[in-house]
């Protein structure tokens, strides 16, 4: 009797809120709105993925980065200066938040969500990995040196060759000297101390590509452990970060001819001043 | 106020959403009970176990829209309510468990306890054991034996693959036996 009596008063007590108006229908819109909302965020975080997964190929296929490892020990220390940190934490994170979305949206439910995830994982290396492959994701690392334009919001993730780096450098020759060498690296120039190697192995040519590892000096001079020549059409990253910051290369007239800039800095070099130094004296005139 | 007797809850959700709102106490009217017997695992208080089936009742109301009407109604009730009771033991952290004497009998039954003590100790016993269950296989355990829902029912209700619901009802019940089992050599 009591139990029936506490149905009625609950019924009564909810149906009379209902009628007065006090508890209304949410409108089906809002419904729609939240489902639009969370399946826009959904895909949203998963294409954010996919591209940072491409990016992060794209960065190790196109830089000197993963080529570090084969000098030993001590290139694996500039891959990890220059391995792009910030690309791989994005990349986690929108993965992360995919997966929180999926999970907490209840859409998927009735497929257990450990099937889910590997689904999402497996579709984003899938794409990513094809559109390391095309143009696209070159295109798009290319534009974010542009001045304008929202690829420019990619710039702190890709480009950590601008960062200064103390085992390794890679750059394109400038100039030759006896026992040295200058090279312009997308960050500026750097004189490289050949002094500790067996020059009769390597001859260098102006313009082409070198990569090092070693160390730097306090007066910002590379003392190089091992060296080697590469392809710059293997390294377009590289090569667009050197030709951004100094342009296309113009080789030697004569045997001997430098250009004004050029002299300036050899000279500075050798009177001993640093290369920042000699930089800021002769390239910013 | 109409009756609509000859309607199912999904056809009777609809004709809420798009006709009359006065039908919603015919819904009302069918899971009153059924609710407040579910709640009844998880809320001692009869006051408070009131107060939570009212707000069961007005929040589904409010999200009627939010209803998929080619699915089971009664899932979808039981999620909200579960979630309600869920949201009333975290706030007021109280934990109760109440078996009538028809449940514990079920229980008795399903699990094949084979146990010849006195009834009211198993009683006892078997509300303990579930109290110290981990709550995803407590609330699997309360769905299937008390609330009778099939599996892809409960799997609507926790929001759960239909494999983990057996996995849950499986693996609650060999913890709960032997919770039984050390009570009995405790004693």
């Amino acid at each position: 009797m009591k139990n029936m009596n506490n149905k009625n008063n609950l019924e009564e007590k909810i149906m009379s809120q209902i009628k007065s108006g006090k508890v209304k229908l949410r409108s089906r819109y809002i419904f729609l709105a939240e489902k639009v909302g969370i399946g826009s965020a959904f895909v949203f975080s998963l294409l954010l993925a996919v591209l940072f997964l491409a990016l992060l190929f794209f960065y190790l296929k196109s830089s000197d980065n993963l080529i570090y490892l084969s000098f030993g020990s001590r290139g694996l220390f500039a891959f990890l200066e220059t391995f792009p940190y910030l690309l791989l934490i994005s990349l986690v994170i929108s993965i992360f938040i995919a997966g929180f979305i999926l999970k907490k949206s209840g859409v998927m439910y009735q497929k257990p969500f450990g099937y889910l995830a590997i689904g999402m994982v497996g579709f984003i290396f899938l794409v990513g990995t094809f559109l390391t492959f095309t143009s696209l994701i070159q295109k798009l690392e290319e534009r974010s040196y542009q001045r304008m334009g929202p690829e420019r919001a990619l710039r702190p993730l890709i480009h950590q060759r601008f960062m200064e780096k103390e085992n390794g450098t890679a750059g394109r020759v400038m100039e030759i000297g006896e026992n040295y060498i200058n090279i312009q690296t997308p960050i500026g120039l750097q004189k490289l101390d050949l002094s500790a190697l067996n020059l009769l192995e390597i001859s260098f040519t102006e313009g082409a590509f070198v990569m090092a590892v070693g160390e730097k000096t306090e007066d910002n001079i590379f003392l190089v452990e091992k060296i080697k020549i590469i392809n710059e059409e293997e390294m377009p990253f590289l090569r667009r970060g050197v030709q951004e910051k100094f342009g296309s290369f113009e080789r030697r007239e004569k045997p001997g001819f430098l250009d004004p800039q050029k002299r300036c800095f050899s000279d500075c070099i050798n009177e001993g001043k640093t290369t920042t130094s000699c930089q800021g004296g002769c390239w910013q005139r | 106020m109409t009756t609509k007797p000859g309607l199912t809850d999904e056809q009777l959700v609809v004709a809420v959403r798009e006709k009359d709102k006065e039908l919603y106490s015919e819904i009302i009217k069918r899971y009153s009970g059924k609710i407040g017997h579910y709640l009844c695992n998880f809320i001692k208080d009869t006051d408070d176990r009131q107060d939570v089936m009212q707000l069961v009742f007005i929040k589904a109301y409010r999200n009627l829209y939010d209803f998929d009407a080619s699915r089971r109604f009664s899932p979808w009730l039981y999620r909200i309510a579960h979630n309600e009771a869920l949201n009333y033991l975290k706030k007021y952290k109280k934990e109760s468990l109440s078996l009538d004497e028809e449940e514990w009998e079920i229980v008795d039954e399903k699990m094949n306890l084979a146990e010849k003590t006195d009834s009211k100790i198993l009683k006892s016993k078997i509300e303990k054991g579930l109290l110290k269950l981990k709550d995803r296989y407590r609330e699997a355990l309360i769905l299937y034996f008390f609330e009778q829902k099939t599996y892809e029912e409960i799997g609507d209700i926790l929001q759960v693959p239909r494999s983990t619901v057996g996995v849950l009802i499986l693996r609650g019940k060999k913890e709960l036996k032997e919770i039984l089992k050390n009570e009995k050599y405790e004693q």
